[in-house]
C-alpha cells in the first residue's frame, strides 16, 4: 500500500470515537507519521471529502444529513471502518426506536419542563428518519470495530494493520477474559439491584446477584468496569456468540450462567431482565443482528414495564 | 443581490454544526446564525431505565466531556438517595474531574483553537490543523499535547475510563486508591505544574499576537451580558456550590441552590436549529447570559490557588471585570488549567483520600438534581426516579445551549469585522469559526438534551411519602 490516507466522520454519536483516537497520547505522533489525515471534521479544515484509503465512520444514522455524508464517505474511501457502538449497533441513540421522530420532538420542544413549547424546528435542519440505524444498513461496511468507545489499542492495531496492508488482528474475548474477579458458586439466593449493599471486590458480580453484561460482552475495552467496582453495562455490544448463533441471546445467556453460579431461579432471571431491557440492550437495541433475534419483542418488553408501572404495579 | 454564505461544516469544533450568513440586496448583514443538525433523544431515551445507568449513559451524551455528565448524573442521584458521600469519594471526583478539565481546555485552545493562533486565521486550509502545529512550533506541540495526555491519564486512572468514566456511582466511587496509583497521579500533575512556566506565557503571547493582527477582536467582538457561574466561599467552584447570576457590570443579581434552577431557567425553540436557546427569567424579563471559564470568573471573586489568582488579577488588567470580550475566553481556559493543576495537587496531598469511598443507597422514590460546571459551563441533569430505583423522567440542560444566543451575536460581529465588505468575503470566513471555537461549543452535548418532565404527585402519609405517581 503506497502513502495511507484517512477521512473521518461523525455521524449521531458523542464524539468520544474521535476523542479516542487523541487518547492514543504519545503513540498518535507516530500514527500522525504513518498516515496522512485529510478530512477529519474535529481536527482539520477539509470540509470536502477527497479521496482517501481508509474511512473511519463514527455514530448511528438518525436523519438524512447522517444518510448522505455515510454515502459520501463510501464513495471517497476504499476501505471503510464502521468505528465504535454506534456505527455497528446504533449505540445509545438507537435506543430511541422505541420512540417515534414525532414523540421525541413532542418531549423535547412542545412537553418540556423548562421549554417554553413551540413547534419544532423545520428550516434548515435535517428531518430526522423514521428509525435510527447502525451504518451497515445505509452503506457496505467493511470492518467493524465496536466499543463505546473502542479502547485505543484497537484504534492503534486497526490503523497500523491497513498501513501495513494486512487485516487487524482483533480478539473474539468476551469481557471476563480481563476481568479478573472470582467466578464461585454461591448461596445467594435474590436478584440484587446495584443499589444492594456494596459489592464484594474480589468475587464476580453473577456470583454475588447482581446483573453483569461482561459474559454476553465482546472485548473492546480491556474490562475497565469490573475491575473497578462496577459491573459492565454492554457498551461494546454482544459477543460473536450472540450475534452468530441464533439460539443465544444476552438475557438467556446471563440467565444461565448466573443461575448456575447462585440459587436464583433461571426463569426469574429471564424475566428481570426483560423488565429492564431498556438498561441491557441500550447499545444494541438498534440492530437486526440483535433485534432478529427472540429478542424482537424489546420493544412489548418497554411498554409492558411502563405500563405495569403506570397501574401502580410492584415487583 | 441577496446572498447567502455558509460554512458547512463548521470544524474544529465539537459536534456538527452549520453557518449562514445572510446578506440583503446591499449586500449589508441580514441575519445570522449556527445551525445544529443533529438530535438524539436523550432525555427520552433515559425514561424506563435503571438509575445507576445514569453515570454510565448519560456520559454517552458527549465524548468531550463525558466526566461532566457522569458527575452531574452522580450528584442528582446523590440528592435523589439523600446520601453524602464519604470525604475520600469527594475528593476522587474532583480529582477525577480536574483530570478531565485539563484535558478539555488543552485540546479546545490547542488543538481546536490551536491552528487559528499558531499559524493565523488566514492560513492555507490545508495545513490548518494539528499536524501543521507539529511542523510549525513542534516543541509547543509536545508540551501541548503532552500536557493534555496528562489531564485525561489522570481521569482515566481515578474514572477507570478517559472517556466515558465509570467509577462514580450514587453514594460514592467504587473503589480504592492505592499507593501505586497515588504515586503515579502525583508524578503526572508534578509533570504538568512543570511546563506551566512555558506554555503559559506561550499561549498568551499567541492570543496577545492575535489581538495585534487583527485589533477588531479585540474592540468589537464584545458580547456584555449577563452570566451564570457556580461559585463557594467566593471562589470558582466546579461541582457544589450555589448558582449565582450577574449582570453586564458584575453585580450579582441572583443565587440559588440548583434544585431551583428550573424556577428561573427558561429554554426556548429555534425554528432554524435543533439546538434550544436557554434564558434567565428575573422580574418578568428574559436575559441572554454567558456561561463557561470567563463567566465563573466573572461571578467569582478568586480561584484560590497561588499561580491561578495571579493570572486571574492579570486577566482582569488585560481584559477588565467582569470581561465581555470574546476572545478572553480562551485565555480564561487557560487560567482553570493552571488552577486545576494546583488544585489537584492540593488533592493529593490531602490524607483523607485514602479514606473509605462509598455509603450504600437505596431511593425511597422521589427528584434527584444534580449540576457540575462542565468545561464548557454549567450543566444540570434532573431525574424522577421511583421506588424501585427506575428512571420516569428526566431533564438536562447543557452548557452551550446557554451561550447560544451569545455564539450568534459573534457570528454576527466576526462575519461584519472580517468578511462582508471584504473583496475575498470567504478568505477569512474563518475567523467566524474562530470566533465560534472561542466559546468552546460542545454539540453533542446541545443536541441531545431533550424530555418532559410529567406532573407529580407525591402521597404523603406524616413526613413519609407513601407512593408517589406522574403523570
Amino acid at each position: 500500500m503506497g502513502e495511507v490516507t484517512v477521512n473521518t466522520e461523525w455521524l449521531s454519536d458523542c464524539s468520544g470515537c474521535h476523542v479516542a483516537i487523541v487518547d492514543l497520547h504519545e503513540k498518535i505522533l507516530n500514527v500522525l507519521e504513518a498516515v496522512r489525515i485529510q478530512r477529519c471534521p474535529v481536527l482539520t479544515d477539509i470540509k470536502e471529502y477527497p479521496h482517501a484509503t481508509v474511512g473511519l465512520v463514527s455514530g448511528a444514522i438518525r436523519n438524512e444529513h447522517d444518510r448522505h455524508a455515510a454515502e459520501q464517505m463510501r464513495k471517497s474511501c476504499d476501505i471503510v471502518i464502521a468505528w465504535g457502538s454506534c456505527a455497528v449497533f446504533g449505540g445509545p441513540a438507537g435506543a430511541g426506536n422505541v420512540h417515534t421522530p414525532d414523540e421525541i420532538a413532542a418531549a423535547v420542544y412542545l412537553e418540556n419542563k423548562t421549554t417554553i413549547p413551540a413547534p419544532p424546528p423545520k428550516r434548515e435542519v435535517s428531518p430526522l428518519e423514521s428509525v435510527v440505524s447502525p451504518l451497515d444498513t445505509v452503506i457496505d461496511v467493511d470492518f467493524y470495530l465496536p466499543g463505546c468507545p473502542p479502547h485505543p489499542v484497537f484504534i492503534f492495531e486497526a490503523l497500523t494493520a491497513l498501513v501495513a496492508g494486512r487485516e487487524p488482528e482483533v480478539n473474539r474475548r468476551s469481557v471476563c477474559a480481563k476481568c479478573k474477579r472470582n467466578m464461585e458458586k454461591t448461596e445467594v439466593t435474590e436478584i440484587r439491584s446495584s443499589f444492594d449493599g456494596i459489592p464484594d471486590p474480589e468475587r464476580c458480580f453473577l456470583s454475588q446477584g447482581y446483573t453483569c453484561m461482561g459474559s454476553v460482552t465482546i472485548d473492546r475495552c480491556l474490562a475497565p468496569c469490573p475491575t473497578n467496582g462496577v459491573p459492565c453495562t454492554g457498551c461494546a455490544g454482544a459477543t460473536m456468540q450472540i450475534l452468530t448463533e441464533p439460539n443465544r441471546d444476552i438475557r438467556t445467556e446471563i440467565a444461565d450462567r448466573m443461575s448456575r453460579l447462585t440459587k436464583i431461579d433461571r426463569d426469574e432471571i429471564v424475566r428481570s431482565l426483560e423488565r429492564s431491557s431498556k438498561s441491557h440492550y441500550s447499545y444494541t437495541m438498534a440492530t437486526s443482528m440483535i433485534g432478529c433475534k427472540p429478542t424482537f419483542q424489546i420493544k412489548r418488553w418497554i411498554e409492558d414495564e411502563q405500563a405495569d408501572y403506570e397501574a401502580g404495579g410492584c415487583r | 443581490m441577496k446572498r447567502t454564505l455558509k460554512i458547512d461544516p463548521v470544524t474544529r469544533i465539537e459536534g456538527h454544526a452549520k453557518v449562514f450568513i445572510n446578506l440583503d440586496e446591499a449586500g449589508a448583514l441580514e441575519s445570522a446564525g449556527l445551525v445544529v443538525n443533529e438530535l438524539r433523544g436523550f432525555e427520552k431515551i433515559l425514561i424506563g431505565m435503571e438509575a445507576d445507568r445514569m453515570p454510565h449513559v448519560t456520559a454517552r451524551i458527549c465524548g468531550v466531556c463525558p466526566t461532566a455528565h457522569h458527575l452531574a448524573a452522580c450528584n442528582a442521584l446523590d440528592h435523589a438517595a439523600g446520601v453524602t458521600p464519604p470525604p475520600a469519594a469527594l475528593l476522587l471526583r474532583e480529582l477525577m474531574y480536574l483530570g478531565h478539565i485539563i484535558h478539555s481546555h488543552s485540546l479546545s485552545i490547542f488543538v481546536l483553537q490551536g491552528p487559528d493562533l499558531v499559524l493565523g486565521l488566514d492560513a492555507d486550509p490545508a495545513i490548518r490543523n494539528i499536524v501543521g502545529i507539529v511542523q510549525a512550533n513542534p516543541e509547543l506541540a509536545k508540551l501541548a499535547l503532552g500536557l493534555r495526555s496528562i489531564g485525561q491519564k489522570i481521569n482515566e486512572m481515578v474514572g477507570g475510563r478517559g472517556t466515558h468514566p465509570v467509577t462514580s456511582v450514587a453514594g460514592g466511587i467504587a473503589f480504592v486508591l492505592d499507593k501505586e496509583k497515588l504515586k503515579a497521579l502525583k508524578e503526572w500533575v508534578d509533570e504538568a505544574r512543570g511546563v506551566l512556566p512555558q506554555v503559559v506565557p506561550a499561549v498568551k503571547g499567541l492570543l496577545m499576537r492575535a489581538l495585534e493582527k487583527h485589533p477588531e477582536m479585540g474592540e468589537k467582538w464584545i458580547v456584555s451580558s449577563f452570566g451564570m457561574g457556580t461559585v463557594q466561599d467566593e471562589a470558582v467552584s466546579l461541582i457544589s456550590g450555589k448558582l449565582r447570576v450577574i449582570d453586564e457590570t458584575g453585580a450579582t443579581r441572583l443565587e440559588f441552590g440548583i434544585e431551583e434552577y428550573d424556577r428561573y431557567l427558561r429554554e426556548s425553540v429555534v425554528d432554524w436549529s435543533y439546538m434550544k436557546k436557554v434564558q434567565v427569567e428575573l422580574d418578568g424579563e428574559l436575559h441572554d447570559y454567558r456561561v463557561g471559564p470567563m463567566a465563573r470568573m466573572n461571578a467569582a471573586r478568586r480561584f484560590g490557588t497561588e499561580m491561578a489568582d495571579a493570572e486571574y488579577a492579570e486577566f482582569a488588567r488585560l481584559g477588565g471585570a467582569p470581561c465581555h470580550a470574546t476572545v478572553f475566553q480562551t485565555y480564561a481556559k487557560l487560567i482553570e488549567i493552571v488552577w486545576a493543576i494546583e488544585r489537584a495537587g492540593e488533592i493529593l496531598r490531602d490524607k483523607a483520600i485514602r479514606g473509605e469511598t462509598r455509603v450504600p443507597v437505596r431511593f425511597q422514590g422521589g427528584r434527584g438534581v444534580g449540576h457540575v460546571e462542565a468545561p464548557r459551563g454549567t450543566l444540570i441533569h434532573d431525574y424522577q426516579i421511583d421506588e424501585r430505583g427506575i428512571v420516569r423522567a428526566a431533564n438536562l440542560i447543557v452548557a452551550t445551549q446557554q451561550n447560544y444566543s451569545l455564539i450568534n451575536r459573534s457570528i454576527e460581529q466576526s462575519a461584519q469585522s472580517h468578511v462582508i465588505d471584504r473583496p475575498d468575503d470567504r478568505a477569512l470566513m474563518n475567523a467566524v469559526e474562530f470566533s465560534i471555537r472561542c466559546y468552546d461549543p460542545c454539540l453533542s452535548c446541545a443536541t441531545h438534551a431533550l424530555g418532559r418532565m410529567p406532573l407529580e404527585v407525591a402521597v404523603r402519609r406524616g413526613a413519609e411519602t407513601v407512593k408517589t405517581l406522574w403523570r
